[in-house]
């Protein structure tokens, strides 16, 4: 190669390594940036024209990501698992919270509800106990309505996440739709920091709702739900629509075609709200209106075997329950028998001292009204089942967040940038530069000697 | 070779600390409060096991309560009692004073007054209230037992019923007494029985004191029969007493064990979650100082 060939070949060099420590700055630069994946650059010797040639330098092929898809593919199919957990750890949070403690809950007004029967038993004609039975049936009504109206205002909160959660995928959605007409119309080269968006948007959205990933050969993806509608094809994305649903008025979830894919939602962070919405804090409400039914309608139907202070009858204690659904959100004292304490019907014969049925009353404590549980024992069963499912979902949360962790950190040997090597890879193409440079006064040096010859 | 990147060993940093720091707080606000649970999730069938401990001692309490307030009811009964005994056994005493033939009239009159005095005593006793209730009308709180028109004292006007009260889930006390069956029973009407036998002493009719006498036996045999009945039932409240105790105690042993901590193991491990916690705060900033970045 001639000398000036050289010096042609030394340029190039220098170019490359400086390509090369443009790279390593950009890997630096993005070091905290979510989701980019590190870039390497890649050299290539040219190939020498004749066997009696060394070469003719460098040149430089491109930039790649280092990217695995294999990782990338287990997140989308890990993440909804572990953000469906965690939904349904955090929303059904809100329902134990709305519990309250231990022995400050239904709980106390229901034994502060019995407690005042059996003071009444034992003083069946003090106005005292009598007006004490009234105020204790009134704070058990009001104690189970305000338990009825958290537990609605958890599922009501729920739904708003659920709604929120709808946005998020039509955000997400529509940009991997504008990525994914980018993409599709630019070389694969300049397109790595778009596919890395790509990436990541796809992953958030498997998060919220599960996802499958068609990736084709120009870099563009096909998403759908896990069974089957449409999300993104190509440049166009199909929104999903939350729609006020009847009777609850929570919203119910419509494919862009209109069809109602609630249920098919079972997967991700949005499965998880909806298990907790439609599933979960119906169940604890019908636990609930079982006990409120129960004590209002055996409460009820023993008080009108008594007799009052005026040897009448007895009425009622509640407003009769209409059914067990809502009866705990219902539950009220009767007007009159609030208005009167003398109608509190204690005596169990017209004998005003009588007082076997304040007695019975005081019983039904200890009595299995309940499907076979006491009132404390439904008690204790709604706030362990409560319990038990916030424990379950906590506990299997943190295990898929560990193996997402675990996905990340092999996905991150892979493609993370790491700040060590990259000085390594800035020393070495400095190196590489200098060298080159060396090279380069080496060989003008010798040209300089060259031309001197002449003079 | 495994390449470990900024961001692994970020994550890690921040995994670790952010654990070590839950499980410390958690254990911090264990010994601040003597709690176990927090909340039913913390531990479900603990917080369940508390929560019917506490309703067991709620119901214990107030058969607890129940045995004092019957305790005290009955003593009034049986002090009530123990008067009419004794204004019968004054009847008696006095009654048998009046069956000499030696008494002056006046001397007759006097032991004939006392008689009548018994039977004002008797009265007054007999319609004893005790927070309101008449111990000796039955259930029938709304009248008085007996009534006086004059010195005529009413037949009985309240009923047969004997109000009970649940000392315990399975036993109840009796906390009235039907003075009808008490005054009125085997020996006849004892008001009317004291009437006549004040008015034969007054006329020295010593076959009227005989029978009036034998009246007056039969019913303080009656009355002696009712407060033996209250005095055992008296006997057996400080038994129940302490058997709910035991109960109690079981119970609130039991609570405790679900639902509170042992003070010294809860110290020990929130000492090692604490050193768990600075242990990874401080791996975390030696993990980022080293740098090659920092040897060019």
């Amino acid at each position: 190669m001639s000398l000036f060939g050289m010096l042609g070949m030394t340029s190039k060099a220098l170019d490359a390594q400086r390509f090369g420590l443009d790279v390593t700055g950009n890997n630096l630069a993005n070091v905290n940036t979510p989701g980019y994946t590190k870039r390497v650059a890649d050299f290539g010797a040219v190939p020498p024209p004749d066997r009696f040639s060394a070469g003719i330098g460098v040149e430089v092929l491109g930039v790649r990501s280092m990217r695995d898809r294999l990782y990338d593919q287990r997140l989308y199919d890990e993440s909804p698992l572990e953000q469906q957990q965690s939904a349904m750890a955090e929303s059904l949070g809100l329902v134990e919270v709305a519990l309250g403690k231990p022995g400050s809950s239904v709980d106390a007004d229901l034994e502060d509800f019995f407690d005042a029967f059996a003071e009444l038993a034992e003083a069946p004609t003090s106005a005292t106990a009598r007006q004490q039975v009234l105020s204790e049936g009134e704070a058990l009504a009001r104690a189970f309505n305000g338990m009825a109206s958290r537990l609605t205002d958890a599922a009501k909160a729920t739904d708003q996440r659920v709604i929120e959660d709808v946005e998020s995928i039509n955000e997400l959605t529509t940009r991997i739709a504008a990525l994914n007409k980018s993409i599709g119309s630019s070389p694969s080269s300049q397109t790595l920091h778009l596919r890395d968006e790509q990436t990541e948007a796809i992953k958030e959205l498997s998060g919220i709702l599960g996802t499958q990933v068609l990736e084709l050969a120009d870099g563009t993806v096909q998403i759908s739900t896990r069974s089957g509608r449409p999300l993104v094809v190509g440049a166009d994305s199909y929104a999903l629509a939350a729609v006020a649903g009847m009777p609850s008025g929570y919203a119910r979830v419509q494919a862009a075609d209109g069809t109602d894919i609630t249920l098919e939602l079972t997967d991700g962070h949005l499965g998880g709200e909806l298990h907790v919405r439609d599933t979960d804090i119906p169940g604890y409400q019908a636990q609930l209106d079982e006990l409120a039914y129960a004590v209002a309608t055996e409460v009820n139907t023993l008080h009108a075997t008594g007799y009052d202070l005026n040897g009448n009858p007895g009425g009622n204690f509640f407003t009769p329950p209409t059914g067990v659904a809502g009866a705990a959100a219902a539950l009220r004292m009767d007007a009159t028998l609030m208005a009167n304490p003398s109608l509190v019907a204690a005596a169990g014969i017209p004998s005003s001292g009588d007082n076997q049925v304040a007695r019975k009353l005081a019983d039904l404590r200890d009595a299995s009204i309940v499907n076979g549980d006491t009132p404390a024992e439904a008690w204790t069963a709604l706030v362990y089942d409560v319990g038990s499912d916030v424990s379950r979902a906590e506990a299997e949360q943190a295990s898929r967040q560990e193996i997402v962790n675990q996905i990340e950190q092999l996905r991150d040997s892979v493609s993370g940038v790491s700040i060590d090597e990259e000085a390594a890879m800035m020393l070495r193409y400095q190196r590489a530069y200098e060298a080159n440079a060396r090279f380069f006064s080496v060989i003008d040096q010798t040209i300089e000697t060259l031309l001197s010859l002449k003079r | 070779m495994y390449r470990v990147t900024n961001n692994t060993i970020f994550r890690n940093s921040l995994n670790d600390i952010q654990s070590t720091a839950e499980a410390f707080a958690r254990a911090q606000q264990q010994v601040s409060s003597g709690r176990r649970i927090q909340q039913a999730s913390d531990d479900p069938s603990a917080a369940a096991a508390g929560l019917r401990e506490r309703a067991e001692i709620r119901a214990t309490d107030r058969y607890r309560d129940a045995n004092d307030s019957v305790d005290s009811r009955l003593r009034v009964t049986d002090s009530v009692l123990s008067d009419i005994i004794s204004s019968i056994t004054t009847a008696q005493t006095k009654a048998a004073q009046g069956r000499t033939t030696i008494l002056t009239p006046a001397q007759r009159e006097a032991v004939a007054l006392e008689i009548e005095g018994a039977k004002e005593a008797i009265f007054t006793a007999i319609n004893t209230s005790y927070r309101g209730i008449y111990l000796f009308a039955g259930a029938d709180t709304s009248s008085a037992p007996y009534t006086k028109a004059g010195t005529t004292v009413s037949a009985y006007q309240g009923d047969s019923t004997v109000v009970q009260v649940d000392v315990s889930r399975t036993s109840s006390a009796a906390v009235t007494v039907d003075g009808g069956s008490l005054l009125q029973g085997g020996g006849g009407n004892v008001f009317q029985t004291l009437d006549a036998l004040a008015a034969a002493v007054r006329a020295g009719n010593m076959s009227g004191i005989d029978g009036g006498l034998q009246d007056l036996q039969a019913t303080f045999d009656s009355v002696t029969a009712a407060q033996g009945k209250v005095g055992a039932t008296l006997s057996a409240l400080p038994a129940e007493k302490l058997r709910l105790d035991e109960l109690r105690r079981a119970s609130d042993t039991r609570r405790s064990q679900a639902e509170e901590i042992s003070l010294a193991e809860a110290i020990s491990e929130m000492t090692r979650a604490q050193q768990a916690q600075q242990a990874a705060i401080a791996a975390a900033g030696q993990n980022q100082k080293r740098s090659l970045m920092d040897y060019l």
